[in-house]
C-alpha cells in the first residue's frame, strides 16, 4: 500500500479523496494554485504544495510542477480527481516514467478510449451495442434509404461536414426519407462543398444512464449499478440518481454485462464509468468510458456502500477487487443535487465571491460534499459546483421528501446559487413521476 | 474563519509504521523520480521542457521559441533525405602545429566523447531529390572551432561540389579559429576563401546557413562567402565577439546586438528561416537556381494566350491608348491606390523568395528583389516598392532607395549574371532619396555603379515603369534591352514640382510643366525611349489586375523568346546600341 498520496485537484473531491486516505492510515499531500491558499484541500492535507499562479493552465494543469511536487515530498502516488489531469494520457504515462503510481487506468488506455471511433469499433467488436450507423459516407438517397430501412426509423441523416443542424434532418418515416435525404443533401453542397452524408439510428427522447465499474489489475472487472443522470442543462448534469427508475432487472442485468464487456474489452483498470444512452423501449447504446471517478460517485457508494476512492486506491496498490459481483447489491436509493456557483437568472452565469455565512443540514441519510466554509471566498478561476448535496432512502418516494426538506434547510449567504432552480425541480410532476429524458430541462424550464 | 493549523493531521496506519521501522521506506530505484533525460532545461525561458517535445518541435523550445544548438548528425537529418547522407573525410590525420600542451590527448578525449571526428561534417546528400553537397559545424567538438582538419575538409568539400558541379550547402556555428593550432589555423580562413572562389567562378551555390554562434575566424571566411545566406532566428553572428567587444570599446552593447535579426536589419543577410520551415526553403532556392534545360517558354505562351483568348474578346482588344492628360497621368502613377511592385511580382511570377541586403550597411525597405519562378524559367525580380498606407510608407521610404537600395539590387543582378536568370526590373520611384546619409554613402556613385555594371549584364534584363520613373533613381533600374511603361505611368528626368521650380522659380507650375515635358508612355514612344506600352483597360486596379498582367505576362514570353535566345555579347551590344542611339 501507498505511503503518502499526492491529490493532483481542487475543491470537494481533493477534500473527499484526503478524507479516504486519512481513514487508510495513508498520508496526503495537497497541491494548490496561489488562488487556492485558504482553500479546505490546502488546509486539510499533511502536506500542501504551492504549484503555480491561480490560472488553471499554470497550476492544476502543470504536469512538471505536479510531477515536481510528488518527488520532492516523497508520495508513491498520484490521485488525479475529476477534470483537470484525470484524463490526460500524457500525465499518466509521465507519472509511469517517474514510477509515480497513477490512481486511475494505465496511459494507453486513456487513450485508446478517448479516440470515440477507435472506441466504437471496439465496441461493435466485443458485442457491444452502439448507436447503429453507416461506417461509410452514402451519396444517394436509394442507397440511404436501404440502410434506414435495415436499422428501422426514427433515422437521423447528417452531413459527413455538417454542423448546427445544417444538412441534418431526422426521418420518422420511410415515405419522408427520400426528399429529406435529398434536401439534407442540397444544404451540405451549398452549405460545406461536400456531398457525402450519414445515416445513424435516431435515439428519440433517450435517457442518459451509466454504469459505475471497477476493474483490478488481474482482469476482474465488476459493476457496481447504474446512475440515471437525464436531468442535464445544456449536457451539464444537474441531478443524478441510482437506481434509475427505467430499468427492470432484465435491462439492468443486460446493460451491467455491456458495461463489464466493454471495460474488459480494451483492457480496463481501476474506476470507470461506461455511459449509455438508453430509450423509451429499453434499448441501450454504448456512448463513452470515463476514464476517471466520477464527480456523481457518491450515489452508488451510498446504494452499494463500497467506498469508490479506497478502491481506487487499493486497485492502484496492486490489490485485487475486494467484491465480487455477486456481494454488490444496490439498496434503497440515493440522489445528487449539484449546486454551483451560478445564477439561473443570467443564464447561469458564475457568481464567485466570499460566502457569508452558510448552514449545512445533517440527519439520518444525508451526505454532504463541500469544499466551502463560512468566510471562504470561492475564485472565478474553476468550476463554479462548491457543494454536492446527497441523500439516501429506502426507496425513490421517500428519497424526494427527504432530498426536498434537506435542501430546504442548505443557507449560503453570500453568493447566488443555483439551490432555488434545483428546489423547483424537486417539486416537478415529471420529476416525481421519474418520468424524464435529457430534453427535461429544456421541456419544462424552457432553458 | 482561518482554518490554517485547526485540522489533526493523518495517523499513519500501523503497518506504515512497521514499514518505517524495517526500513522499508527508503528511497530505492523505484521510489519516484525524474529519470534522466526526461526532461530538458530550455536555456532560453529556463522551463523544463519534455524531451521528446522538443524534439518534436525541431529542438525549438516549444515555451519560449529558443533555438537549441544542433549536433551535426541532427541537422543532416533533419534537412536531407532518409538516408542519402554519405560522408566524406572522416577521420584525417590531425596535427599539432604548435606543439601545443596537451592537445592531441583532448581532440582524441573529444572524438571518443562526441562521437564525431572533428568539428565539421562533411558530406554529400540529397533534399527533395535533389544531390547536394553538405558541410555543418558541431558546437560540441571544442565549439567548433576551425583548424587544420575542419579548414581541410571544408576545402576538400568545396572542391569536390565545383568538380561534381554541385551546390553546396553549409552550416555554421564556431568560436573562430582553433587557438591551439596558431597561425595555421589562421591560414584555413585563406584556403577555405580561395576554393570558395573558385567554386564562385565555376558558377556553383554555395548557401550558408548561419547559425547559433557564428564568429571569428569562420564569420570572416566561409560563413559570410554564401550566394545566399541565412541564419537561425536569434542566432548570434559575428566577428569578434560580444565580451570582447564590451571590454575593449567600454561601454553597453544595444540589445539585439549580433543576433540574426540585428543583421538582417543591417543588410548582411538575405533571410531569417525558421527551422520548421528550413528543408522547404533550401530545397526551394536549390530548384531557382538550377537552369532550365528547356524553359517551355513558346509553350508557355501558347497556353497563356489561349487562356487571355478565352477571357477576352482579342478583337475587341484592339488597344487604343486613353485620352487622359499628362497631369492626370500624373495623379495616378502617385496614388496610393496603384498597384506596387510586390503586387506585380506576385501575380506575374511564382515563388517568389524575397533576399535583402547590400552585404554592407543596411537592408532598404525601397528596393524590393528575389529570386522566382517565370513559368519553368528562374528569374530575377527587382523593384521600387511603395507604401499602401502611412506605416508601410515609412518602411518602404516612399519608395525612394537609399544607396544601400542600389547595391541590393546590384548584387542580385550580379547574382542573376552567374546563375544565368533574366532579370525584370520593375519601375516605381518618385527619385533616389535625397537626405544625409544617402549622400554620406554615395548615392550618386552608387546610381553610377548600376548604370555602368548593368550596361555589362550578360542576360536579358526588362524593365517595366509601373508607376513613377523619377529621374536618376528610376534609371539605375532601366537601363535594359527593352523598357516597357504602363499606360498610365510616367517617367521623367524630374518631377513636375521641381522641373517648374527649377525653370521658373514656381512649384505650383506643376501642372503646366507635367505638358511641356512629355513624360507620358506615348510621349515616350514616340520619342523611341521606351519599346512597348502596357494597356491598362484603361486604368489598373485591384478588379482588372488580373487581365492586365495576364496580357504582360504574354509579352514577357516573347521579349523572353527573342532575348534568350541571343549570346552574352549580342545581349550587351543589344543594350548598348539602343542608348547609344539615344
Amino acid at each position: 500500500m501507498f505511503n503518502k498520496i499526492l491529490i493532483a485537484n481542487r475543491g470537494e473531491i481533493a477534500v473527499r479523496i484526503i478524507r479516504a486516505c486519512r481513514e487508510m492510515g495513508i498520508k496526503t499531500v495537497a497541491v494548490y494554485s496561489e488562488a487556492d491558499k485558504d482553500a479546505l484541500h490546502t488546509q486539510l492535507a499533511d502536506e500542501a504544495v504551492c504549484i503555480g499562479k491561480a490560472q488553471a493552465s499554470d497550476s492544476y494543469l502543470n504536469m512538471e510542477r505536479i510531477l515536481c511536487a510528488t518527488i520532492a515530498t516523497k508520495a508513491d502516488a498520484i490521485h488525479p480527481g475529476f477534470g483537470f489531469l484525470s484524463e490526460n494520457s500524457r500525465f499518466a504515462s509521465l507519472c509511469e516514467k517517474c514510477n509515480i503510481a497513477f490512481i486511475g487506468p494505465t496511459a494507453d488506455i486513456i487513450e485508446k478510449t478517448g479516440d470515440k471511433s477507435q472506441a466504437r469499433n471496439t465496441m461493435i467488436e466485443a458485442g457491444v451495442p452502439v448507436v447503429p450507423g453507416t461506417k461509410e459516407p452514402i451519396f444517394d438517397a436509394k442507397t440511404g434509404e436501404q440502410y434506414a430501412d435495415s436499422i428501422g426509423y426514427p433515422v437521423m441523416i447528417k452531413a459527413a461536414l455538417g454542423g448546427g443542424g445544417k444538412g441534418m434532418r431526422v426521418v420518422r418515416a420511410k415515405e419522408e426519407f427520400e426528399s429529406n435525404f435529398n434536401n439534407a443533401q442540397r444544404e451540405a453542397v451549398n452549405g460545406f462543398g461536400d456531398n457525402s452524408m450519414y445515416i445513424e439510428k435516431y435515439v428519440e427522447h433517450p435517457k442518459h444512464v451509466e454504469f459505475q465499474i471497477l476493474a483490478d489489475h488481474y482482469g476482474n472487472v465488476i459493476h457496481l449499478g447504474e446512475r440515471d443522470c437525464s436531468i442535464q442543462r445544456r449536457h451539464q448534469k444537474m441531478i443524478e440518481e441510482s437506481p434509475s427508475t427505467a430499468l427492470d432487472e432484465a435491462t439492468r442485468k443486460a446493460m451491467g454485462e455491456a458495461a463489464v464487456n466493454a471495460a474488459k474489452a480494451v483492457k480496463y483498470r481501476n474506476a470507470g464509468t461506461v455511459e449509455f444512452l438508453l430509450d423509451n423501449k429499453n434499448n441501450f447504446y454504448f456512448i463513452e468510458i470515463n476514464t476517471r471517478i466520477q464527480v456523481e460517485h457518491g450515489v452508488t457508494e451510498l446504494v452499494t456502500g463500497i467506498d469508490l476512492i479506497k478502491e481506487q486506491i487499493k486497485i492502484a496498490a496492486g490489490e485485487k477487487l475486494s467484491y465480487a459481483q455477486e456481494d454488490v447489491v444496490l439498496r434503497g436509493a440515493a440522489i445528487e443535487i449539484r449546486i454551483n456557483a451560478e445564477d439561473p437568472s443570467k443564464n447561469f452565469a458564475p457568481c464567485p465571491g466570499t460566502i457569508k455565512d452558510m448552514h449545512i443540514p445533517g440527519g439520518n441519510g444525508i451526505r454532504i460534499d463541500t469544499a466551502v466554509y463560512t468566510g471562504y471566498t470561492i475564485p472565478p478561476y474553476y468550476d463554479s459546483m462548491i457543494m454536492k448535496v446527497m441523500a439516501y432512502d429506502k426507496d425513490r418516494e421517500s428519497l424526494i421528501k427527504k432530498i426536498r426538506s434537506v435542501l430546504g434547510e442548505v443557507i449560503i449567504e453570500g453568493v447566488t446559487t443555483n439551490l432555488d432552480f434545483q428546489y423547483d425541480i424537486l417539486n416537478n410532476e415529471r420529476f416525481i413521476s421519474g418520468d424524464v429524458n435529457t430534453d427535461f430541462i429544456s421541456n419544462e424550464f424552457g432553458l | 474563519m482561518d482554518l490554517k493549523g485547526l485540522f489533526k493531521k493523518t495517523t499513519a496506519s500501523e503497518q506504515y509504521h512497521e514499514r518505517v521501522s524495517k526500513g522499508k521506506v527508503a528511497e530505492t530505484d523505484a521510489s519516484p523520480n525524474v529519470p534522466d533525460g526526461l526532461y530538458t532545461k530550455c536555456p532560453g525561458c529556463g522551463k523544463m521542457i519534455l524531451t521528446e517535445d522538443l524534439y518534436a518541435n525541431n529542438m525549438v523550445c516549444p515555451k519560449c521559441e529558443h533555438y537549441f544548438k544542433l549536433d551535426a548528425h541532427t541537422r543532416i537529418a533533419m534537412v536531407a533525405d532518409a538516408d542519402t547522407f554519405e560522408e566524406w573525410d572522416a577521420g584525417l590525420e590531425e596535427k599539432n602545429p604548435c606543439d601545443f600542451a596537451g592537445y592531441e590527448e583532448k581532440v582524441e578525449g573529444l572524438k571518443r566523447k562526441v562521437g564525431i571526428d572533428e568539428a565539421i561534417v562533411t558530406g554529400k546528400a540529397k533534399i527533395d531529390g535533389r544531390d547536394v553537397v553538405l558541410g555543418v559545424c558541431d558546437t560540441r567538438f571544442l565549439m567548433g572551432s576551425m583548424g587544420q582538419v575542419v579548414g581541410e575538409k571544408m576545402t576538400r568539400a568545396v572542391e569536390r561540389a565545383t568538380e561534381q558541379k554541385l551546390p553546396l550547402i553549409v552550416f555554421t556555428c564556431s568560436g573562430g579559429a582553433r587557438m591551439q593550432e596558431g597561425i595555421v589555423s589562421l591560414m584555413q580562413m585563406a584556403k577555405t576563401s580561395a576554393a570558395l572562389k573558385k567554386h564562385d567562378e565555376a558558377g556553383g551555390l554555395y548557401i550558408t546557413v548561419l547559425t547559433d554562434p557564428t564568429t571569428g575566424g569562420v564569420t570572416a571566411s566561409f560563413a559570410m562567402l554564401g550566394d545566399v545566406i541565412l541564419a537561425e532566428p536569434g542566432a548570434l553572428v559575428g566577428f569578434a565577439g560580444p565580451r570582447v567587444i564590451k571590454q575593449t570599446i567600454g561601454q553597453e552593447l544595444p540589445k539585439g546586438f549580433q543576433r540574426a535579426e540585428f543583421l538582417l536589419e543591417h543588410g548582411l543577410i538575405d533571410n531569417i528561416v525558421k527551422r520548421e520551415e528550413l528543408k522547404d526553403t533550401l530545397s526551394k532556392l536549390l530548384k531557382m537556381h538550377e537552369v532550365p534545360k528547356n524553359n517551355y517558354m513558346q509553350q508557355y505562351k501558347d497556353y497563356l494566350d489561349d487562356m487571355y483568348k478565352k477571357k477576352v474578346d482579342l478583337d475587341a482588344e484592339e488597344f487604343e491608348v486613353n485620352d487622359l492628360g499628362a497631369w492626370d497621368k500624373v495623379q495616378i502613377a502617385r496614388s496610393n491606390n496603384r498597384p506596387t511592385a510586390l503586387d506585380y511580382i506576385y501575380l506575374l511570377t511564382k515563388d517568389f523568395y524575397e533576399c535583402h541586403g547590400d552585404r554592407a550597411f543596411s537592408d532598404d525597405g525601397a528596393i524590393v528583389g528575389g529570386v522566382a519562378m517565370f513559368g519553368r524559367q528562374p528569374v530575377t525580380v527587382i523593384g521600387h516598392q511603395k507604401g499602401i498606407n502611412t506605416k508601410e510608407n515609412i518602411l518602404r521610404n516612399f519608395g525612394m532607395p537609399n544607396p544601400e537600395g542600389y547595391r541590393k539590387a546590384l548584387r542580385l543582378m550580379k547574382q542573376a549574371e552567374k546563375f544565368k536568370r533574366p532579370i525584370i526590373c520593375l519601375v516605381d520611384t518618385p527619385g533616389a532619396y535625397c537626405g544625409l546619409g544617402a549622400e554620406e554613402r554615395g548615392q550618386g556613385e552608387a546610381i553610377a555603379r548600376n548604370l555602368f555594371e548593368m550596361a555589362d549584364l550578360n542576360v536579358p534584363v526588362l524593365s517595366i515603369v509601373i508607376g513613377e520613373g523619377g529621374s536618376g533613381g528610376a534609371l539605375a533600374l532601366a537601363v535594359a534591352n527593352e523598357v516597357w511603361m504602363m499606360e498610365n505611368s510616367i517617367y521623367s528626368i524630374l518631377s513636375p514640382e521641381g522641373f517648374a521650380s527649377i525653370l521658373w522659380k514656381d512649384s505650383k507650375r506643376a501642372q503646366e510643366a507635367s505638358e511641356v515635358m512629355k513624360i507620358t508612355a506615348n510621349d515616350l514612344k514616340e520619342l523611341g525611349i521606351i519599346e512597348r506600352i502596357i494597356p491598362e483597360f484603361p486604368v489598373v486596379s485591384a478588379e482588372n489586375i488580373n487581365r492586365v498582367t495576364t496580357n504582360m505576362k504574354r509579352k514577357i514570353t516573347e521579349f523572353m523568346i527573342k532575348y534568350q535566345a541571343m549570346e552574352a555579347n549580342e545581349l550587351k551590344e543589344h543594350r548598348y546600341e539602343r542608348f547609344r542611339k539615344m
